[in-house]
């Protein structure tokens, strides 16, 4: 064996820092939801002007057959078809619980994830018709965070 | 064109949309962004805390295996071979013979390089062959560089030295 350093100041570390920058577009779609959102406090989804098919989030093209799809006013409430509760933060340090669901919006085939608000764990069940609670108008960014949570209707 | 089913068709291509910079920075356009504040530690451990602490005095250490006989360098605390504990340090000269290189015209960021750099792995003499490190060539011609071409390190002023591999500069040709 050989001799060891035992002197912590002589035990050396490399501190680094990853730069990392990135901007990500919402696409056309996402735009004019977006847009939408902010503006009206509406919401859109997208129909396939072929099969019918309604998308949420909006796209611009249906996926099954190619064909172009048509923006539609949609109400934005829903009913919950998962949640969880989650009670530690992203660096795992407890904080008060957020709820988050699985909503699927009405008159469309998709869903959207955001939080719950207004109610307790305890009440939620799956099937439970939810509305949105939106930002103020002038406070609205176009961001998903416009939407604050949904309530229980 | 027909896709699977033949009364499916798509366009033959599909037009994106354009952006600009001044799209995004006048908020035409929804975007999120982040600048996520990425940062490591790592651990130099026993061996090349001692590799790294002998550069700062202008010195090259490696470790030697009485079991193999070998002197590798960068040091480590077990012999890969022979899975023992190396026995002892061994000071080793700051020359070396190019084993293979590569000339580079961009940065980690993949920016192009006002002027390329020649990047080389580096047998130190005095330990086993092969054995050796990566480190950069100046003082001379991308075109001049040859397999085997013997070189010396070229050290930073002892001020200067911070214990790192940078405490050597680069490493050039020993004329003749």
């Amino acid at each position: 064996m050989i001799e060891k350093i035992v002197d912590p100041k002589e035990l050396r570390h490399w501190d680094g820092r990853i730069e990392l920058y990135w901007v990500y577009t919402s696409g056309a779609a996402g735009d004019a939801f977006f847009k939408k959102l902010k503006e009206e406090g509406k919401f859109i989804a997208a129909k396939c002007k072929k099969c019918g098919k309604v998308y949420f989030p909006p796209r611009i093209y249906c996926e099954f057959d190619f064909s172009e799809t048509e923006f539609v006013e949609i109400s934005g409430e829903g009913k919950v078809i998962a949640f969880t509760v989650a009670k530690l933060d992203v660096y795992e340090n407890p904080m008060d619980p957020e709820i988050y669901a699985v909503i699927e919006l009405d008159g469309t085939d998709g869903r959207i994830i955001h939080l719950l608000g207004e109610v307790k764990p305890e009440d939620i069940y799956i099937g439970m018709r939810v509305k949105p609670v939106l930002k103020k108008k002038e406070e609205r960014e176009g961001r998903i965070s416009d939407i604050l949570y949904y309530k229980p209707v | 064109m027909s896709v699977g089913k033949k009364d499916i068709t798509c366009p033959t291509s599909a037009l994106g949309t354009p952006l600009k910079d001044e799209d995004i920075k006048k908020g035409r356009v929804t975007y999120v962004e982040d600048h996520p504040d990425i940062r490591y530690s790592w651990t130099a451990g026993q061996a090349i805390s001692r590799f790294l602490n002998e550069l700062k005095r202008g010195r090259i250490i490696g470790v030697k295996c009485n079991e193999c006989g070998r002197i590798m360098v960068p040091p480590r605390l077990y012999c890969e071979l022979c899975y023992k504990p190396i026995n002892e340090w061994v000071y080793l000269k700051d020359t070396g013979t190019v084993q293979t290189f590569s000339i580079s015209y961009i940065d980690p960021d993949a920016r192009p390089l006002p002027e390329p750099i020649i990047v080389a792995v580096i047998a130190i003499d005095g330990a086993s062959p092969n054995m050796g490190i990566m480190h950069i060539l100046g003082e001379v011609k991308p075109e001049d560089v040859y397999i085997g071409m013997k070189v010396k390190a070229v050290w930073k002023p002892e001020n200067e030295r911070e214990g790192a591999i940078t405490d050597i500069k680069y490493w050039k040709p020993i004329e003749g």
